[in-house]
C-alpha cells in the first residue's frame, strides 16, 4: 500500500534541494471528490498532493506542455521536472523519449504502483451511487472507499474500475527514477482487449451501425486530442491555421487549399477526424485512456486506439512504451516482416 | 394560466402538441440529452450533458450556397434554415435564462436571421428545480433561481404526483390550451406547496460567486493578473466547456467547398471555441491569445465583465457543465472567487 506522505516528503525534498524545477502530481480539487492535476514549485506545497482512485490524468500530457513553454520562451530545461506516473504515465513517458520529445535526464519519474487496483470510472460510479456524489475517493486493497453524504461507501474496486484498468498487465511503471507501491506486473483483472473483443464480436453491420452513431455523436471539441500526450504536433490536420495567408493570396488560392477536414462536426469529418488520430497513435497509444475518459459525449475512443494496438501486438508483437532503447512501431523493419510487399 | 397536471396525464398533453416537434430528456450513451419524443417521458434527469442551445443556434448552419461557372459571376442563393416547431420538455431553469441572453447577441447589432427563424420555433417548457440537480450548480449567486422562469414558455413543478403547470408566455398559453382537458385546476392546497416547495428549494445550500455584483470591476482590475497562467495550468485547450455552456455563442465561417469545377460550395457557420489555440491565431502567425492563462481569462471575464458591461447582466446562468465536464479540474466558481479575493 502507498503511503502518500512519502510521496509528499519525496517531492518536498526535491524541491528544498533544487532536484527539480517542479513537481508534478495530484491534488484535491475545488470539485467534489475528483483530484487535479497539481505543478508544484515550493517545498511547502509538497502536503497538497494526493493519491487516490481519482488520480487519473496522465500527467506526461504537461511534460509535453512544458518543452512546448520552453521551446517558445527560448529557455533551456535546467533541473528537470519531477511527474508522478502511474504504469500507463510511466510508458507514455517511454513513447516521448523514444521519440527523443525530451530526454531521460530532463525527467524525473516518481512512479506509483496502481498495485492490484486502477483508477476509478465515473460513469461506472455513478451507477451505484444512486445519484449521490461522492465528496472523496480512497484506495483500500481490493476495494474503493467513497464518502457521501449519506455516508461510507465501499466498493470492490473491479466494479467500478475503468476498463483499461481491468484489462492492464503492467500497472507498475517499470521505467522510474523512484517508485511507490508493489509491483504487481502481470496481474489483470481481464483479458487484454476484452472490451475490444466484445466490439468485435459483433457483425460487421452492427459494428458499422454503432460506429456511425457514435461519429454523428462527435461535437469535435478535440478534448481527445487535447488531452492526449501523443498529440504533441505543432500542427494539427484538422486544424485551420496551418495555411500561411498573405494580402498576395488570392480568393483561388483560398477557395482551393487542401482542407482534409472541414470543421462542421458532421459524420464524414469526424470519422475522418477520429480515423486520422487513432491511425497515428498507433503503436504510440499506451492506453491510458485520458481521451476516453474526457469525452463529453462519450464515444468509445479508446476502442479506436485499442484495435490498432492489438494489431501491431498480433503483427509485429509490438508494445507501445515497453523499454526507451526499444523499436518503436512505424520506425522499425523486421526481417521477418509478415507482409511480403516491404521485403 | 395556472394548472395542475397528473403525471400520468404528462404522454396525453404531449400527445395534443400535433404542431409540434416534442423533445425531452432521455438518457442515451450513459448521459442525458434531448431527444424526440416517441413513447412515455420522465422528467426526473438532473440536467442533460448539452444545454439546449443547439436548438436555436445548432453547430453547424448553412448560410447560403454558391456557384460559379468559370468566366461567369458567381451565384449566391440564401438558404434560411426551415426549422420545425419545437417544444422541448424538462429544461431546467438555467439554461431557460441562457435563451434571453442568446437572444441578446444575435440580435443586437443584426438581426440574426438564421438565428431568429429557429428560435421563434422553439417553445422552451422548464422545469423548476426542487432541488440542485448537480454538485456544481450556482445558479442562485447569478442572479438566477431553481424558479426562475426568465427565458421559459412554461414552467413546470414537480409536487410529487402532479406537476403544478405556470403559462410563462403566450406560445406557453397556447401549448397549454392545445391540451386544455389534461388539466386540471389548482387547488388552494396545491398554491400553498407550489409556494413551500419553490421556498425550499431557493433555500438549498449551492456553491456560490461570492460576489457576483463586483466581479466585473475586479476581473477588469486583475487582467494583467499572473493569477490567470496559475489558474489555467492545468487546462489543455479543449472545447468542452464552452460546447457544452448554454451562452457560449462564438461562431467560424467557412466556405465548404464541394466542387472546384465548376465551383460550387456552401458557406457555413459552426461552433468555435475561445479555448482553441487558433481561436485568434492571425496568419501573420502571431497568436494575442498565446498561453491558456489568456483564454481562461477571455472565458471567464467574458462570462462575468464584458458581457456585464455590454448588457447589464452576467452571461453566466450558474448551470455548472463546464465545472463538472472540465477533464482536468477547471473551476470557474474558484476562478472567479479566487481573482476576485486578488488585489490587483
Amino acid at each position: 500500500m502507498i503511503k502518500l506522505q512519502d510521496i509528499r516528503d519525496t517531492a518536498r525534498d526535491m524541491l528544498a534541494k533544487g532536484e527539480a524545477r517542479a513537481v508534478i502530481g495530484y491534488r484535491r480539487g475545488s470539485r467534489g471528490m475528483l483530484a487535479e492535476p497539481a505543478f508544484l514549485t515550493r517545498p511547502e506545497e509538497a502536503d497538497e498532493l494526493v493519491w487516490d482512485p481519482t488520480c487519473f490524468h496522465n500527467l506526461s500530457l504537461y511534460l509535453v506542455h512544458d518543452r512546448k513553454h520552453l521551446a517558445h520562451a527560448r529557455k533551456t530545461a535546467g533541473a528537470p521536472v519531477a511527474v508522478i506516473a502511474k504504469g500507463c504515465d510511466a510508458r507514455s513517458i517511454v513513447v516521448l523519449l523514444q521519440e527523443h520529445y525530451f530526454q531521460r535526464e530532463d525527467v524525473y519519474i516518481i512512479g506509483v504502483s496502481c498495485e492490484g487496483t486502477g483508477v476509478v470510472d465515473e460513469r461506472k460510479l455513478a451507477g451505484h451511487l444512486n445519484g449521490a456524489q461522492a465528496i472523496s475517493a480512497a484506495f483500500d486493497g481490493d476495494d474503493f472507499v467513497f464518502t457521501t453524504a449519506e455516508g461510507e461507501k465501499r466498493l470492490p474496486a473491479r466494479e467500478v474500475m475503468a476498463d483499461r484498468c481491468l484489462e492492464c498487465c503492467s500497472p507498475f511503471p517499470k521505467e522510474h527514477n523512484l517508485a511507490f507501491g508493489e509491483d504487481k506486473t502481470g496481474r489483470q483483472l481481464e483479458a487484454p482487449f476484452a472490451a475490444l473483443d466484445r466490439f468485435e464480436a459483433q457483425g460487421a453491420g452492427e459494428r458499422w451501425d454503432n460506429w456511425a452513431r457514435h461519429f454523428d455523436r462527435c461535437i469535435r471539441c478535440f478534448a481527445c486530442r487535447s488531452v492526449c500526450p501523443m498529440c504533441y504536433c505543432d500542427e494539427c490536420v484538422v486544424d485551420s491555421i496551418t495555411f500561411p495567408v498573405t494580402t498576395a493570396t488570392t480568393a483561388e488560392e483560398k477557395a482551393s487549399r487542401i482542407r482534409w477536414i472541414e470543421r462542421s462536426a458532421a459524420r464524414s469529418e469526424n470519422i475522418t477526424y477520429l480515423m486520422t488520430r487513432a491511425m497515428h497513435l498507433a503503436g504510440r497509444c499506451t492506453d491510458c485512456g485520458e481521451c476516453d475518459r474526457a469525452c463529453p459525449v462519450n464515444v468509445p475512443i479508446r476502442l479506436l486506439n485499442n484495435k490498432m494496438e492489438k494489431e501491431a501486438r498480433e503483427q509485429f508483437g509490438f508494445e507501445p512504451g515497453a523499454s526507451i532503447g526499444g523499436p518503436s512501431l512505424v520506425a522499425s523493419f523486421l526481417d521477418n516482416d509478415p507482409g511480403n510487399f516491404i521485403r | 394560466m395556472e394548472k395542475i397536471l397528473d403525471k400520468k396525464r404528462l404522454g396525453d398533453w404531449v400527445d395534443a402538441l400535433a404542431d409540434y416537434e416534442v423533445l425531452a430528456p432521455a438518457w442515451e450513451e450513459d448521459a442525458w440529452g434531448y431527444q424526440p419524443v416517441n413513447g412515455p417521458i420522465r422528467l426526473d434527469h438532473p440536467n442533460t450533458k448539452q444545454s439546449p442551445k443547439r436548438l436555436a443556434f445548432p453547430q453547424r448552419e448553412v448560410f447560403f450556397t454558391f456557384e460559379q461557372i468559370k468566366g461567369e459571376a458567381p451565384r449566391l442563393t440564401q438558404t434560411l434554415p426551415e426549422a420545425p416547431r419545437h417544444a422541448v420538455f424538462g429544461v431546467r431553469p438555467c439554461d431557460g435564462r441562457g435563451v434571453p441572453r442568446m437572444d441578446q447577441v444575435f440580435n443586437d447589432y443584426v438581426e440574426d436571421v438564421y438565428y431568429n427563424t429557429r428560435r421563434k420555433n422553439v417553445a422552451y417548457v422548464g422545469l423548476a428545480c426542487n432541488k440542485p440537480p448537480n454538485a456544481n450548480c450556482f445558479c442562485l449567486s447569478v442572479g438566477g433561481s431553481p424558479v426562475s422562469t426568465d427565458g421559459l414558455d412554461v414552467q413546470m413543478t414537480d409536487l410529487g404526483d402532479r406537476y403544478f403547470v405556470k403559462a410563462v408566455t403566450e406560445t406557453g398559453k397556447a401549448l397549454m390550451t392545445a391540451a386544455a382537458g389534461v388539466f386540471a385546476e389548482p387547488s388552494a392546497a396545491d398554491k400553498k406547496q407550489l409556494k413551500d416547495m419553490h421556498a425550499a428549494a431557493v433555500a438549498y445550500p449551492q456553491r456560490a460567486v461570492n460576489d457576483p455584483d463586483g466581479a466585473p470591476a475586479k476581473l477588469k482590475a486583475n487582467f494583467k493578473s499572473p493569477l490567470w497562467d496559475e489558474l489555467a495550468r492545468a487546462c489543455i485547450g479543449c472545447g468542452i466547456c464552452t460546447f457544452l455552456c448554454p451562452t457560449c455563442h462564438c461562431f467560424d465561417i467557412n466556405d465548404e467547398v464541394q466542387s472546384k469545377a465548376p465551383l460550387k460550395g456552401q458557406r457555413v457557420r459552426t461552433w468555435d471555441n475561445c479555448q482553441f489555440p487558433d481561436f485568434t491565431m492571425h496568419s501573420s502567425g502571431h497568436n494575442p491569445r498565446e498561453g491558456t492563462g489568456a483564454r481562461l481569462r477571455q472565458r471567464v471575464s467574458h462570462k462575468f465583465q464584458y458581457f456585464h458591461e455590454n448588457f447589464g447582466m452576467h452571461q453566466c446562468t450558474g448551470c455548472g457543465r463546464c465545472i463538472t465536464e472540465c477533464p482536468v479540474g477547471i473551476d470557474i466558481i474558484h476562478v472567479v472567487n479566487k481573482v476576485a479575493a486578488n488585489a490587483a
